[in-house]
């Protein structure tokens, strides 16, 4: 049967915002995740192989695209982690307004540039 | 209630609990990603690392296929062909999760 529910209009035809901008990076990222969530299940499933295999993988996460790739990673769920607090927020009826949500956007936005610092430093027990 | 409130309900409960998940296994990767096997496995087989990365790993799948689901109910015209990808999304939500947790529960140093 031929669906004639409307879809979502393309976001191509709507003007850029912080609003926006958080909405289809929501998205992306959480697509992302899921990607990188079956990667890190691909390399817990790899421990099987023993521990001489395990070199070529520790060689690449131990190399700049590894550790580059790990820190993407972590800005990637730090964003979503955050966005998705911001529409808990939401959800309980609060941070609607104009303003308030434009400083909720871009509390995401730096927020997880800062959590991906912190996570770092406190993951390599700097701090 | 309507499927439609079950399914919001069912994301929001899933993504409470992966919001502390998540943060608690990314401090964790960065911590052991660079590490040698003895450590990443030393650190996937025992407790509490192996049942919180075994329930991250059943919640985050769940919470992603509910989502992901919603991506294609947006963007995908066909009627077929959103069915077939809601499908395959739903049937790798469980077989990844399941394998891996059958791995961790079978890593030994």
């Amino acid at each position: 049967m031929e669906n004639k529910k409307p879809l979502s209009p393309h976001i191509q035809i709507y003007s850029w915002n912080i609003s926006s901008l958080i909405s289809i990076s929501h998205r992306i990222t959480g697509v992302i995740n899921i990607l990188a969530l079956t990667l890190i299940c691909l390399w817990i499933i790899l421990l099987l192989l023993g521990e001489s295999n395990y070199e070529y993988i520790k060689f690449f996460l131990q190399s700049f695209f590894g550790k580059f790739l790990i820190l993407c990673l972590t800005w990637s769920f730090t964003f979503q982690i955050l966005s998705e607090i911001r529409h808990l927020f939401w959800d309980f009826g609060y941070g609607f307004e104009l303003i308030t949500s434009k400083i909720s956007g871009l509390f995401v936005i730096f927020g997880s540039f800062v959590l991906t610092v912190l996570i770092h430093l406190i993951g390599k027990q700097i701090i | 209630m309507i499927n439609a409130t079950k399914k919001w309900i069912f994301l929001k409960a899933s993504s409470i609990i992966l919001i502390p998940l998540m943060l608690w296994f990314i401090i964790n990767l960065v911590s052991i990603y660079e590490k040698d096997y003895v450590d990443i496995v030393s650190f996937f087989s025992t407790q509490p690392s192996k049942f919180l990365t075994s329930l991250l790993m059943i919640v985050a799948f769940f919470y992603s296929s509910l989502s992901i689901s919603e991506i294609f109910e947006d963007y995908i015209h066909d009627e077929k062909l959103k069915n077939i990808a809601n499908k395959t999304m739903y049937a790798l939500s469980v077989i990844i999760p399941f394998l891996t947790i059958i791995v961790i529960f079978n890593l030994n140093i």
